[in-house]
C-alpha cells in the first residue's frame, strides 16, 4: 500500500484518459521522478527521525548505549546520502559539491564517534613487583595498585604475575573479535534480560573459543615458572581480573568480573579465558552501559598470585559506607576463603575497630558460620562444613582485628581515601592483601526511617541498610535466571543470597531485600551506587514476602511494610551520570550533525559547501528537491499536470498537483476551484478547515509576543515564512484516492498524507508536524496539546524532539475521511496556540472549544 | 497466490528463520539462505524479486554479493541489513544501488514494510522500463 502501488494499479487498469503515447510518456517520466522525490522524503524523515533520537537520549537523564549512538548516527547519515542519491537523480549535475560536502561531515561524525583507543605499549606479560612502575594502562588498576601495597608499604601481597592488557589486546586482535562483539552488542536488546544474557552468552563464547598466541604462552609459563608457591602446598594460582577502569571513583564494577581461584599452574590458559571473558558478563556489560561506559573502551589485565590458602578471610572497610562521618574499621570476616564474604553468600562476624590511637575492638558480632570455602584438593574451592567447635568463634582473634584495622588504615592513609581491603590469613595466620580499592561512599544522608505510623502495616523489621532510602513496589522472587528474565520495571527484588549474577536487575529495580548477607557484598556496592534502596540480611522473615505483593521497603529504617506507604519528600537519587565517555562521544556526534547552518533559501550562502550538518544536509535536499520538483521549470516535465492554484472565492496561497485523476477534466486556465476536485480525502480536509470559522489569533500577552518576535529574529528562515517563495507555497498532491499537503501556515510546517480507498487495508492516515515561532518549551507544550486531540481521533502519536508523528493504518474510508477532516479543523484552529501555552487558563480555554468543535464536526461529505 | 518472492540471506539462523516465517504468514513467497555463495545459487535456480541481505557474513561478504546480483539481475531490489552499523559500508552499499540499508535491530514490521516498498519500486520501475511485470504466478 503506497502511492507506488497506487500508479501501478492506475496504469494497469485505470481508464487512460484521451491522450497518445506522449502523454503516457510524460505521465511514467513524472511517476520516476515522483518516485525519487518520495524516497527523497522518505530518507528525510528517516534521518530527521533518527536525529530526533539522538538529540532526545542527549536530554534524558540516562546514558544510552554506545550501539544505539552508533547505529542512530550511521542512520542519520546513511539516509542524508540517499537524499542526496535521489536529488541527484532529480537533478543531474546540478548540486555539485554535495558529495564533498557529505564526505567531510561523514569523517568527523565517525571521528565523534571514536574507535577503541591503542592499546598500551609494554611487555605482555610483568612480575607484580614491576606492576607498580608499568603504570595502570598496562596492568590494569588493581594490580597495579596491589604492586603500590607491596612496593610501597611493604605489606604481604600473594607473590605473583600479571597478564596485561597488551596481552588482551593481542588475544582480542589475532581472533578479530573486536568487529563480532562490536556487531552481537548492536543488534542486541540490552534492556531485556533474555537479550542480555543471550548476547553475553555469545561475546563469551568467543573468548572461550579464542586462540592464545604462542609468544604470550611463552611469556606466561616462563613467568610461571619463577614462581614459589606461597606455602608447603604445590603452587596454585588466583586469577584475578583488573580491568580498565576497574575500582575507578564512582564506577566501581564491584563483583562483576570473575576471579579464578585455585587454578592448575598448567590450566592457566583456561582460566584466563574465563577471566578476560567476564570483561562481557551480563552484569559487567550492564553495568557499562548503564554507567555510560564504551564497551570498545574495556581491557583487561589478569593477575596470577599464588593461591593463599586461607584460614579466615574477609573485607576490611576502613569507613562505614553508609555512615562515614563516624571512624573505624569495619571488618566482616569468615571462616577460609573470603568468597563467602565477598559474595554475600552467608552471615559472616562483624567487628568494629576505632581507629584510636590506639585503636581499639569496639564491637564484635559473631555469626553461626556453618560453611566456608576451601581450596579443593585437585582444583577450584568448595564449600565444606565448619568444625562444630568453630561455627560461634570469632574468625578474627582481637589481635588479628587490630593488625588487619592498622594495615588498612596505612592504606587509607597511603592511598588517600577510605579503603575496601580484601585480605586472607594463611594457615599460619599471615595476613596477606588480595585487593584494596577506593570505597565508594553513599555520601552522609541521613538514613534513618522514612516511614512512619503504619506499625500495623509492618512485615518485617531488622537487618542490615545496605543502601539507604525507601521505595515500594511488587514482590518478585529472583533465584534463577528464568526469575531474572520475567523482572519487570519497578519491581522489588527480593533474593535469598544477594549475589553479583543479579545486578543487571537492579537498574530496573525499585528496592532490593535479601534473606542474607550485608552492607559489604558486591550487590551492596551496585545498589549504592545506583541508589536503590537495599535492605540485606533480614533473615528467615523475609521469605515471608509473598510474589505480587506490594511492600513498601524502608531501607534506612530496616523495616518493610505492606502495600504502597506515602514516602516523605527526599532528593532523587540522579541514576544516571551527567558525563559519560558515551554521552560525551552522543553530544560531539550531535554537534556534527544537529546544528541547522542553512536557514534561508533565498541567502546566497545556501549551497552545498556551506553545508556543514547532517542536518544542513537534508535541508539542502529537502529545500531543492521541492523546488525541482514544483518550480515552473519542472513543471514543464509535466504540462498536463501542472499545479494550479486553488481559487475560492478568490485566488489562495494553495496549489494543486494532480497526479493522475484528481480533477475533473477538461480544466483550463491557472484556477482550480474546489468543486473540480474529485480527490476524496482533499474534501474532507477542507470541509475540516472551513466548517468552524476561525476567530483570528489568541490574544498574546507580551511575554508570548516576546517570545515569538525573538525566535523569529534569531531564525530569518522562520521570517521568510511570510515571504510568496514558489518553495513556501501550499501544495496539495491529489489523487481521485490520494492527498499529501505540504504546508507552512504560519511559523508551523505541516505535512498530511492520506489515501482511501475502499479497501480498508490500503488506507494511511499520517500526519506531522513541526515548527512554531515560540520558545523550545511552549512548542512542547503546544505538541502536548495536540497530542492529546489525535490521540483521541484515534491515531498513534510519537513525538521525538519538536517534531509530532501521528498515524492510522488500515481503517475504513469513512472513518478515514473523519480523521482527515479533523485534522483540517485542528491544523486551522491550533495556529499560534504556541502563545498561550504559558496561561494554564487560556490552555484550558481552548482546550473545552476544540474539544467541543471537535464533537460537533458533521461527517465528511462522501464518508 | 504468491504477489513476490522474497529470498533473506543471513548467517545468523534465528533471525533468518524468524523473518522467513513471517514473511511466508502474509503470504509471501519468501526463503532463506546462510550465505552470499548459496543466494547466487539460489538466484540461478529460483527468481526473486527482493534480496534481504546481511552485510557481514563469513565467506561472501553482503556487499560483495550486492554487487554479484546487481550484475547478474539488475532488476532485482536489494535490502542491506547490518549489525555492525558503518557510515562507510552504507554508503557503499547505496551506490551499488541497494534500496536501502537498515540497521539491526529492526523490528520486523518495519523490515517488512521496506521489502514491500522495494517490491514495489521494483515493479515500477520494470513497467517503466517496458520489461514484463514480474512474475505473478
Amino acid at each position: 500500500m503506497n502511492l507506488v502501488d497506487h500508479f501501478r494499479r492506475l496504469f494497469a487498469q485505470g481508464p487512460q484518459p484521451p491522450g497518445t503515447e506522449e502523454v503516457e510518456r510524460l505521465r511514467g517520466e513524472f511517476a520516476a521522478r515522483y518516485r525519487c522525490f518520495r524516497d527523497l522524503l522518505s530518507a528525510n524523515q528517516r534521518a530527521l527521525e533518527a536525529l530526533a533520537e539522538l538529540e532526545q537520549a542527549q536530554a534524558g537523564d540516562y546514558s544510552p548505549p554506545m550501539a544505539f549512538v552508533r547505529g542512530r548516527a550511521t542512520a542519520t547519515a546513511v539516509n542524508v546520502f540517499r537524499m542526496i542519491q535521489n536529488l541527484e537523480a532529480l537533478a543531474p549535475d546540478r548540486y555539485p559539491g554535495l558529495r564533498e560536502s557529505f564526505k567531510a561531515v561523514q569523517a568527523s561524525v565517525e571521528a565523534a564517534l571514536g574507535s577503541a583507543p591503542a592499546p598500551a605499549e609494554g611487555p605482555l606479560v610483568l612480575p607484580l613487583t614491576e606492576a607498580a612502575a608499568s603504570g595502570e594502562a598496562l596492568a590494569g588498576p588493581k594490580m597495579a595498585v596491589l604492586g603500590r601495597v607491596a612496593a610501597e608499604l611493604g605489606l604481604a601481597v600473594p607473590p605473583g604475575l600479571v597478564i596485561t592488557t597488551r596481552a588482551y589486546a593481542l588475544v582480542v586482535e589475532r581472533g578479530g573479535l573486536a568487529e563480532e562483539i562490536a556487531r552481537l552488542l548492536q543488534i542486541a536488546d540490552l534492556e531485556r534480560m533474555d537479550s542480555l544474557l543471550a548476547t553475553c552468552s555469545q561475546i563469551q563464547g568467543l573468548f572461550m573459543r579464542a586462540e592464545i598466541p604462542p609468544e604470550l604462552s611463552q611469556a606466561v609459563e616462563e613467568g610461571l615458572a619463577a614462581l614459589a608457591p606461597a606455602g608447603p602446598e604445590p603452587l596454585r594460582l588466583a586469577m584475578r581480573s583488573s580491568a580498565q577502569g576497574e575500582d575507578a571513583k564512582g564506577t566501581s564494577f564491584a563483583g562483576q568480573f570473575t576471579s579464578e581461584l585455585n587454578v592448575e599452574p598448567t590450566r592457566w590458559d583456561e582460566a584466563y579465558r574465563g577471566v578476560i571473558a567476564s570483561l562481557y558478563s551480563p552484569p559487567a556489560v550492564s553495568y557499562r552501559r548503564h554507567m555510560g561506559l564504551r564497551d570498545e573502551d574495556a581491557a583487561m589485565a589478569v593477575g596470577c598470585l599464588a593461591m593463599i590458602p586461607a584460614q579466615a578471610g574477609g573485607v576490611a572497610y576502613t569507613a562505614d559506607p553508609l555512615d562515614p562521618a563516624t571512624p573505624g574499621v569495619l571488618i566482616s570476616s569468615c571462616w577460609g576463603l573470603p568468597k563467602a564474604v565477598v559474595d554475600g553468600s552467608w552471615d559472616c562476624d562483624q567487628f568494629r575497630v576505632s581507629p584510636g590511637p590506639p585503636p581499639r575492638l569496639a564491637e564484635s558480632q559473631v555469626a553461626a558460620k556453618e560453611r566456608r570455602y576451601v581450596c579443593d584438593p585437585v582444583e577450584g574451592v568448595l564449600p565444606t562444613l565448619v568444625e562444630p567447635e568453630l561455627i560461634r568463634s570469632p574468625s578474627l582473634s582481637r589481635s588479628q582485628a587490630l593488625e588487619l584495622a592498622q594495615a588498612a588504615l596505612k592504606l587509607q592513609e597511603h592511598f588517600g581515601g577510605p579503603q575496601d581491603v580484601e585480605w586472607a590469613l594463611d594457615q599460619g595466620g599471615k595476613l596477606y592483601i588480595l585487593q584494596c580499592r577506593p570505597l565508594p561512599s553513599g555520601g552522609a544522608e541521613d538514613h534513618g526511617a522514612l516511614v512512619s505510623g503504619a506499625e500495623d502495616q509492618l512485615i518485617l523489621r531488622g537487618g542490615i541498610t545496605a543502601s539507604p532510602g525507601a521505595a515500594a513496589g511488587k514482590v518478585r522472587w529472583v533465584q534463577t535466571g528464568g526469575d531474572a528474565v520475567s523482572f519487570e520495571e519497578g519491581e522489588v527484588l527480593a533474593v535469598e543470597q544477594p549475589l553479583p549474577r543479579w545486578a543487571p536487575l537492579l537498574g530496573r529495580a525499585a528496592a532490593l531485600v535479601g534473606v542474607k548477607g550485608g552492607a559489604a557484598g558486591h550487590l551492596a556496592s551496585v545498589a549504592r551506587e545506583f541508589g536503590v534502596p537495599a535492605l540485606l540480611g533480614v533473615g528467615p522473615g523475609g521469605r515471608d514476602l509473598a510474589p505480587g505483593q506490594e511492600v513498601t521497603v524502608d531501607a534506612g529504617g530496616r523495616a518493610v511494610y505492606a502495600g504502597r506507604l506515602p514516602l516523605p519528600g527526599r532528593p532523587a537519587m540522579d541514576k544516571g551520570l551527567p558525563d559519560t565517555p558515551v554521552r560525551r562521544a552522543l553530544a560531539q556526534v550531535i554537534a556534527q550533525a544537529a546544528p541547522l547552518n542553512l536557514l534561508d533559501p533565498e541567502d546566497p550562502h545556501f549551497t552545498p559547501a556551506a553545508c556543514r550538518t547532517l542536518h544542513d544536509l537534508t535541508r539542502f535536499c529537502h529545500q531543492k528537491a521541492v523546488e525541482e520538483m514544483f518550480s515552473l521549470a519542472a513543471q514543464e516535465h509535466f504540462p498536463l499536470n501542472a499545479a494550479r492554484q486553488l481559487y475560492y472565492h478568490a485566488p489562495m496561497q494553495w496549489w494543486v498537483i494532480d497526479l493522475d485523476d484528481g480533477v475533473r477534466r477538461p480544466l483550463s486556465g491557472k484556477y482550480v476551484r474546489p468543486e473540480d476536485i474529485l480527490c476524496a480525502p482533499f474534501h474532507a480536509f477542507w470541509e475540516g478547515l472551513l466548517e468552524i470559522p476561525w476567530q483570528g489569533p489568541p490574544p498574546l500577552d507580551a511575554k508570548g509576543m516576546a517570545s515569538v518576535m525573538f525566535q523569529a529574529t534569531a531564525n530569518p528562515a522562520l521570517a521568510t515564512g511570510v515571504k510568496s517563495s514558489l518553495a513556501e507555497r501550499n501544495y496539495f498532491l491529489i489523487t481521485k484516492e490520494f492527498l499529501n499537503l505540504q504546508s507552512r501556515v504560519g511559523f508551523h510546517f505541516s505535512s498530511l498524507e492520506a489515501m482511501v480507498t475502499p479497501q480498508a487495508v490500503d488506507n494511511l492516515v499520517s500526519f506531522c508536524f513541526r515548527g512554531g515561532a515560540a520558545d523550545p518549551a511552549r512548542r512542547r507544550a503546544r505538541l502536548a496539546f495536540l497530542e492529546e486531540f489525535l490521540a483521541g481521533l484515534g491515531m498513534a502519536v510519537s513525538i521525538k524532539g519538536d517534531a509530532l508523528l501521528a498515524r492510522a493504518e488500515e481503517l475504513p474510508a469513512p472513518e478515514c475521511l473523519a480523521m482527515v477532516k479533523a485534522l483540517g479543523y485542528l491544523i486551522m484552529h491550533t495556529r499560534q496556540l504556541d502563545m498561550i501555552m504559558a496561561s494554564p487558563q487560556r490552555v484550558e480555554h481552548y482546550r473545552t472549544k476544540i474539544a467541543a468543535d471537535l464533537a460537533a464536526l458533521g461527517p465528511p461529505a462522501g464518508a | 497466490m504468491s504477489p513476490f518472492k522474497v529470498l533473506v540471506v543471513d548467517d545468523e539462523r534465528d533471525f533468518l528463520e524468524s523473518l522467513v516465517r513471517r514473511l511466508q504468514r502474509r503470504s509471501v513467497d519468501a526463503a532463506g539462505v546462510t550465505s552470499g555463495e548459496a543466494a547466487l545459487e539460489h538466484l540461478k535456480v529460483h527468481k526473486a524479486d527482493v534480496v534481504v541481505l546481511d552485510v557481514k557474513m563469513p565467506g561472501m561478504n553482503g556487499i560483495e554479493a550486492l554487487r554479484h546480483i546487481k550484475q547478474l539481475y539488475p532488476e532485482v531490489e536489494v535490502i542491506l541489513l547490518t549489525g555492525h552499523a558503518s557510515v562507510e559500508s552504507g554508503v557503499e552499499g547505496l551506490a551499488l544501488e541497494a534500496f536501502d540499508y537498515l540497521i539491526k535491530p529492526v523490528k520486523l514490521d518495519e523490515l517488512i514494510e521496506r521489502i514491500m516498498e522495494a517490491f514495489d519500486r521494483r515493479k515500477v520501475v520494470g513497467e517503466l522500463a517496458g520489461s514484463p511485470p514480474p512474475d505473478q504466478s
